[in-house]
């Protein structure tokens, strides 16, 4: 199924970020689907890998998940392996990721905007996320324990029709 | 028929007016007419007005004057001149009493040295009376500022303060609280002693405590030394004792105790950072909001100077469940204006940083209130509820449900606009009319008064630019709401504002308006706005404004390919005043990067809108002086060093079919080498984007080898 993803928001002090994804072609719907997500950045401040917090497992997401499922999708991103052993002493709390070419993420669709719940797509899971800063690639994985695992999101940045890259701006008083 | 003297019935003001003013009435009745005045407007605004209407202040303080005056004779006489000096002292205070107005009246009529003269007098109830009229016109904005720095005057302030009378003391506690702004007359004032003088007060009566605890909050305020002064051991357990203060029987006391930690907290980040104490002001503020009279008006402003800007507090204050409490008074009922501007700017504070905040806020379901608020008689409410709307509106998960975007807030906020631009124009035009119009002696007194007038409407204009600003972010597709308001129309209009703060912040909020909007309402936008004001605005004497007019114009460029043609239209003077810009070594490196922006958004289109681009970048004419590209890919501003990378970027995009001319340029511009320099920049982001430029460059070769 084809995707559409937008940022709107970014709050790099709270590692929090937020948009909207547009699911095209949903068999069940008339028109594209949009969600809205927020995001929690891994920055190992705000957020570490482990989805749970000091040993709960659940986040400011509700969603609830194991430190083995955490390692396991984490696993599954090339650019991963070199902060496993890290991760798995301490969740990667002394990591930093500052100048990591790759950001971690994980994503929670928080509502359906333009469609009802029964519009064929589930909202239960979240993904995880590793977005690449040298092309702006982004790579997901969902997770929701009553979903077939690893499903995967594979996103690539547009240019609208143009030739280069296009940036607006916006700033909140 | 004349009434009877001994009538229970209040006189006529003007009858009471003619007793005082007449020659002929005999002393004793001036002294009954005193009395009966003073009885009459006690507590009474509105008998207050009326009589400063028939001119009573000057009256009565004719009277003070001739009692005041040294006298013949003694005894009975002078126990009258005595009674007379109380009446007409408390009459005065009593016109001063909560009411600029009166203030001013009893400040014109010279009462205020013939006050300060009956504070030395032998008879104590003179000098009750006389402290207690000069208490309460210190209590005003308007009474004359007190110049600590004259030896003389400090070493009467010091008098007052070690007085055995408890309202003398109060006066000179008031006295520093009014008057003690700058940090040399905080200096002053500590260095003469008066910390610890005022703190022996705070063991006093009721009136000292509270004198004083206002006065060393204004004394430490800002001033970290003094702050430490009075910490220090020579004051002994002065904290403590304010501390205590907070669970005083009285509220007033608990306020100001509160109020006076929270002046010293602010201070310095060395006191009062203990949870506990922390978690303990916003108890008793919160407990303070609770009583009906001026305690209760005033507790949300103390609570909004303990948060403010600390995000920390925020998250105690939340914790506490402030916010709910808040909004059940918000909703409980209507409100003197005064205590609603007071919850509305709380609440903003509160929820200015923190999501927690602002989502506990949202639902509790107070926005309809605010709503209405936006058109309140009071200026300071409807200010007020448009600084909660920005503050809230920080909320990017509730802009992106377009929980902003209606009529009902929409509307609303543009009206705002629309009067204020009609005050603000008509008071400016009184201003200039009188500036020039009319003799000097009329001058000062009213244009103080039109720019007084014309600052607290550009305030609230600020405030619903503000709001505004924030809310047009909206990530929804009903940006057009706004529009069809006549938003728009009404932010052109204010880009054009003589007051640079209206400028940019009308500009500032076109520029959020545009992100991400649809090519048809930046057409309409465009239409209204015109190339030339935009020109204008790239151009202003402000470097704040040339910023977010780049800022707007790089978001007018944005989106679908056309909408780059409906902003530069064919004489590309736009294109040509960016480049200009960027050109002028004196430009600020924020006008820089949006610039850079700009232009950069602009090379992402197709091969004519690359080569304007690049002529503005690269002109003709390159002579050996290092070119406006080099001299930013070495800013030492990483933002800057970022967007120029991406102008590269765009200007060299594989794809196009005269880039490799463009990377000729680049490379006999010596970009290259200054590109290869930059593959390992500190800073990730030019890294990244260094690589890729260097890549799409040497993909062409180096062309002149």
């Amino acid at each position: 199924m084809e995707s559409k993803c937008t940022n709107q928001g970014c709050d790099l002090d709270h590692g929090y970020l937020c948009g909207t994804m547009e699911a095209l072609n949903v068999p069940m719907a008339d028109t594209p689907v949009v969600t809205f997500w927020e995001g929690e950045i891994v920055d190992t401040k705000n957020y570490t890998f482990f989805t749970g917090k000091w040993g709960a497992t659940v986040t400011g997401l509700g969603i609830m998940s194991r430190v083995e499922d955490d390692i396991k999708h984490w696993t599954k991103f090339p650019s991963f392996p070199p902060l496993l052993s890290q991760v798995e002493a301490d969740g990667g709390k002394s990591l930093d990721l500052s100048n990591y070419p790759y950001v971690f993420m994980r994503w929670k669709e928080q509502y359906f905007v333009n469609v009802g719940t029964d519009c064929g797509l589930t909202i239960a899971g979240f993904y995880y996320v590793c977005f690449s800063c040298s092309d702006g690639s982004i790579n997901g994985f969902y997770y929701d324990p009553n979903s077939s695992p690893f499903q995967k999101l594979e996103l690539k940045s547009t240019n609208d029709g143009r030739s280069g890259f296009s940036f607006s701006t916006y700033e909140l008083q | 028929m004349p009434t009877s003297a001994n009538s229970n019935h209040p006189s006529r003001p003007e009858d009471l007016i003619g007793r005082l003013n007449s020659a002929h009435t005999p002393y004793e009745a001036k002294l009954k007419a005193l009395r009966d005045l003073k009885n009459q407007i006690i507590g009474n605004r509105t008998k207050k007005l009326v009589f400063l209407k028939l001119g009573a202040v000057p009256s009565v303080v004719s009277i003070l004057s001739s009692a005041a005056a040294p006298q013949d004779g003694g005894g009975g006489n002078r126990e009258f001149h005595e009674s007379v000096l109380i009446q007409s002292a408390a009459a005065i205070g009593s016109f001063a009493c909560g009411l600029d107005e009166g203030v001013k009246a009893v400040l014109d009529a010279g009462a205020f040295p013939l006050l300060m003269s009956l504070i030395s007098h032998l008879n104590e109830k003179v000098v009750d009376a006389g402290a207690r009229s000069l208490k309460l016109i210190y209590q005003s904005k308007l009474a004359p500022k007190y110049d600590f720095l004259q030896v003389k005057n400090m070493e009467f302030l010091l008098s007052l303060l070690n007085s055995k009378n408890e309202k003398v003391t109060s006066l000179g506690a008031s006295i520093i609280t009014h008057s003690c702004q700058t940090a040399a007359e905080q200096q002053a004032l500590s260095g003469a002693g008066v910390i610890k003088r005022l703190v022996c007060l705070l063991g006093g009566s009721i009136n000292q405590k509270d004198a004083s605890l206002e006065s060393l909050a204004a004394m430490v305020k800002g001033n970290p030394e003094v702050a430490s002064k009075f910490m220090g051991p020579e004051n002994g357990r002065a904290l403590g004792v304010v501390i205590e203060l907070m669970k005083d029987k009285y509220p007033r006391t608990r306020l100001l105790a509160s109020m006076c930690l929270i002046s010293i907290r602010n201070t310095s980040t060395s006191y009062l950072q203990d949870l506990g104490i922390k978690s303990a002001l916003v108890l008793v503020l919160l407990e303070l909001l609770d009583d009906p009279g001026q305690v209760g008006d005033e507790a949300p402003f103390v609570l909004s100077g303990l948060v403010t800007e600390k995000e920390d507090m925020q998250k105690i204050a939340f914790d506490a469940n402030v916010i709910n409490k808040f909004c059940e008074h918000l909703t409980a009922g209507s409100f003197q204006t005064k205590r609603l501007q007071g919850i509305f700017l709380a609440l903003s504070d509160l929820c200015s940083k923190l999501e927690c905040c602002r989502d506990r806020l949202l639902d509790l379901q107070v926005l309809n209130i605010v709503t209405e608020a936006l058109a309140h008689d009071s200026a300071e409410v409807r200010a007020a509820a448009c600084i909660f709307f920005k503050n809230v509106s920080r909320s990017v998960k509730n802009l992106s449900a377009g929980q902003f975007m209606n009529e009902a807030i929409a509307v609303p906020l543009v009206q705002l606009l629309c009067d204020s631009r009609t005050s603000v124009q008509y008071l400016s035009s009184l201003f200039w009319i009188f500036r020039y119009g009319y003799a000097i002696e009329h001058y000062n007194a009213v244009t103080i008064y039109l720019a007084v007038g014309i600052s607290r409407l550009m305030k609230n204009e600020v405030a619903a630019l503000g709001a505004i600003s924030n809310v047009v972010v909206n990530f929804m597709a009903r940006k057009s709401v706004f529009m069809e308001c006549g938003g728009v129309k009404q932010l052109v209009q204010l880009t054009k504002s003589m007051e640079s703060a209206i400028r940019v912040n009308a500009v500032w909020a076109l520029k959020n308006l545009v992100f991400h909007l649809s090519n048809r309402c930046k057409e309409e936008i465009l239409l209204e706005l015109t190339s030339t004001t935009l020109v204008s605005l790239i151009n202003d004497p402000e470097a704040s404004v040339q910023e977010q007019a780049l800022g707007l114009i790089r978001n007018l460029v944005d989106g679908t390919l056309n909408s780059i043609d409906c902003v530069f239209g064919e004489d590309g003077e736009l294109l040509h005043a960016i480049g200009r810009k960027m050109r002028r070594s004196t430009s600020k490196v924020e006008v820089q990067i949006q610039g850079m922006y700009a232009l950069s958004n602009v090379a992402s289109g197709n091969e004519l809108h690359k080569e304007a681009v690049m002529n503005q970048l690269l002109p003709q004419a390159v002579d050996d002086k290092e070119t406006l590209l080099v001299k930013f890919l070495q800013s030492s501003d990483s933002r800057l060093r970022t967007a120029t990378l991406w102008a590269i970027i765009n200007l060299t995009y594989p794809s196009s079919p005269n880039t490799c001319h463009r990377v000729n340029k680049l490379w006999n511009a010596g970009i290259v080498s200054q590109l290869k320099n930059m593959v390992n920049d500190p800073c990730l982001d030019v890294k990244l984007r260094a690589w890729t430029a260097v890549g799409q460059l040497m993909m062409y070769g180096d062309a002149s080898t």
